[in-house]
């Protein structure tokens, strides 16, 4: 029960990391594309 | 009115973190060349958004900061299960309205709004719904987000409530004047990163400084049969259902949805949505869980004010600089969503008002972008007047979210089904509207005949949710069958019990009203089925091409518009 509950509270920070180190990568790869068109990122 | 329970920052340390926070958001945006700043560009920068920003802007706009406190209270309200009953259905409004975004997008590749589409579609009045419900909202949205920074500020400094709506609602408009929407998705992202960032290493911290999973296990004494139930019916019923009713509509009703959906790379729409939606989730549940370790410490919110739970929390257990951390990610999710808030009213404005109502389809794109500069600086003082008068809205939020409730199923029909009319959209709004108020106010006794009306109304409005949820992921047939199977559900349980629950069977009527309703005129209609052909036509882009550069490789997709038209229907030109 001790473990289950830990691990209810704790994986959705660890999601949020997930999701967030995602976004981070998309944007890179985006910026990169932006730069290879020689246009602005938005 | 401050507390000395929680703990307090002085002013200039509260002034410092607010500087930092809207200076350096300004800085970000003075990167963005000025010469973009076209009409198109304003408001939905192009069409091209790339997957990364089209991402965080959608997380970081539908992630306010009433999302945490109303998780928190959630959770303390209904235990094990509460936050999910929050963040699930929020996160689940973004997952829902993809299928359907796909469709607006295809039929309107280059509209700024979902007005435009519904305009080009069937004419100004079921338009100019579409827009006066999305208005409302972004100015509530708008007005709730100046409070919660009012607020705050408030709680943990000796500064007035008024003196934080105002520095919120000026840092807002000061960085997403000039760039508009681009503004607004450039600075999300930096804002997302941030609230991110903050949430992975709060949720722990406060987790482990109260004692950890062996002081959450202990605590469960403290809860009721129902909050210790991951299942508990009466999560489901006061906290989930209505959340669960308004997931379309609230996708339907809120521009900066759609103005996102319009923005990204048309490629990218399903992995940016699902992105958002399992952030979202994750990020709103997880700050949700404080208020479920609040509730197993037997922790009581400050004066009886839930939005104090997690301030409480964080000041209990961590050190400043984490009151310091959950500051900034309070002001970050409500600038976020303010600054989406002010670039949706502007494109309404420009697009649906002076675009479509105003310059007749021939508008001057200059006068468009003052159109959208002047109503984000009259939205802001509007907003913070009423923050900081803190006025009665309750009755504003009932009749946005009936209309938003009522418009669901024309918007939709509309953009798949060809024998939808413009007098079945607007009348079924609007006898949708009045039967709602009829049952929500209690005009009509909800008892004998007319209690078995309202509950029979609701259950075709529960059968439509369900249907048009899985019609928008598996077809029509699959639609079909589950709006049916919910319908008959609905009929055999809800009948003689919905009455009891007048906020949830008011929202379902609106939802059934409107549907029968516009299915019984349009096909009493003798019209001709319409072209969707024709909507692509109609909808004109406002980009200035002159300012294009050469080589860009989506300059020359099929659907580029021709330069010398921009905002004019094809069909009027």
């Amino acid at each position: 029960m001790t473990a289950l509950l830990g691990f209810y509270v704790l994986i959705w920070p660890a999601v949020t990391l997930g999701v967030l180190i995602l976004i981070c990568r998309a944007v890179i790869r985006d910026r990169r594309q932006a730069k290879k068109e020689h246009r602005e990122m938005v | 009115m401050n507390s000395e329970s929680l703990y307090q920052f002085s002013i200039w340390t509260v002034i410092a973190l607010l500087l930092a926070f809207y200076g350096g958001t300004y800085l970000l945006t003075l990167g963005l060349s000025k010469k973009k700043n076209d009409a198109d560009a304003f408001m939905v920068s192009n069409h091209r958004i790339g997957f990364g920003i089209g991402a965080a802007s959608m997380t970081a706009t539908w992630i306010w900061a009433a999302s945490f406190y109303a998780a928190a209270t959630s959770g303390y309200q209904y235990g094990v299960s509460g936050p999910i009953h929050y963040g699930l259905w929020g996160a689940l409004m973004i997952l829902f309205i993809y299928p359907f975004g796909k469709r607006f997008r295809k039929l309107a590749p280059n509209a700024a709004t979902l007005g435009e589409l519904i305009h080009a579609r069937h004419g100004s009045s079921s338009q100019l719904i579409l827009a006066i419900s999305n208005v409302m909202g972004s100015l509530i949205s708008l007005m709730v987000n100046f409070t919660a920074a009012g607020a705050l500020v408030s709680v943990l400094s000796p500064m007035s409530f008024q003196a934080g709506v105002i520095i919120a609602g000026v840092g807002v408009l000061l960085y997403t004047l000039w760039s508009g929407f681009r503004a607004s998705v450039m600075t999300d992202f930096a804002q997302l990163v941030a609230l991110m960032a903050i949430a992975v290493v709060i949720i722990p911290a406060v987790f482990f400084s109260m004692g950890g999973p062996t002081e959450l296990v202990a605590g469960l004494d403290n809860l009721t049969a129902e909050q210790a139930n991951f299942f508990s019916s009466e999560a489901i019923l006061e906290q989930g259902a209505p959340f669960f009713v308004a997931v379309l509509a609230y996708a339907i009703g809120n521009q900066t949805i759609s103005q996102r959906l319009f923005a990204v790379n048309e490629d990218h729409i399903k992995p940016t949505f699902l992105t958002a939606t399992v952030g979202y989730g994750a990020i709103v549940i997880g700050l949700g869980m404080i208020g479920l370790m609040a509730l197993t410490l037997g922790i009581e919110p400050l004066n009886g004010d839930m939005n104090n739970l997690i301030p409480q929390m964080v000041s209990g257990y961590l050190p400043p600089i984490f009151i310091a951390l959950f500051f900034i990610l309070v002001i970050g999710s409500l600038s976020s969503t303010a600054d989406s808030d002010l670039s949706a009213l502007s494109a309404i404005m420009m697009a649906d008002v002076y675009g479509k109502n105003i310059a007749r389809g021939n508008p001057d794109t200059h006068k468009m972008l003052l159109v959208g500069r002047i109503t984000m600086i009259l939205a802001t003082v509007a907003a913070i007047i009423f923050a900081s008068f803190s006025l009665d809205i309750l009755v504003m939020l009932v009749f946005v979210g009936a209309l938003w409730g009522a418009i669901v199923f024309p918007v939709i029909a509309s953009c798949f089904w060809s024998k939808v009319t413009n007098k079945a959209f607007t009348t079924s709004v609007v006898i949708a509207m009045i039967l709602f108020c009829l049952a929500r106010f209690e005009m009509l006794p909800l008892a004998g005949g007319f209690g078995l009306m309202f509950e029979v109304l609701a259950s075709i409005g529960g059968g439509i949710i369900i249907g048009l949820m899985v019609f928008g992921f598996l077809g029509r047939m699959a639609g079909a069958v589950a709006g049916v199977l919910a319908l008959i559900a609905m009929l055999i349980f809800a009948t003689g019990f919905l009455r009891e629950y007048t906020v949830l069977l008011a929202s379902l009527t609106a939802y059934g009203t409107s549907t029968l309703v516009c299915v019984v005129m349009s096909l009493a209609s003798r019209e001709a089925p319409f072209d969707f052909d024709v909507i692509r036509e109609r909808v004109g882009d406002y980009s200035d091409h002159s300012d294009e550069e050469a080589g860009s490789a989506t300059d020359t997709a099929d659907d580029a518009p021709q330069p010398g038209i921009a905002g004019q229907p094809a069909a009027q030109s």
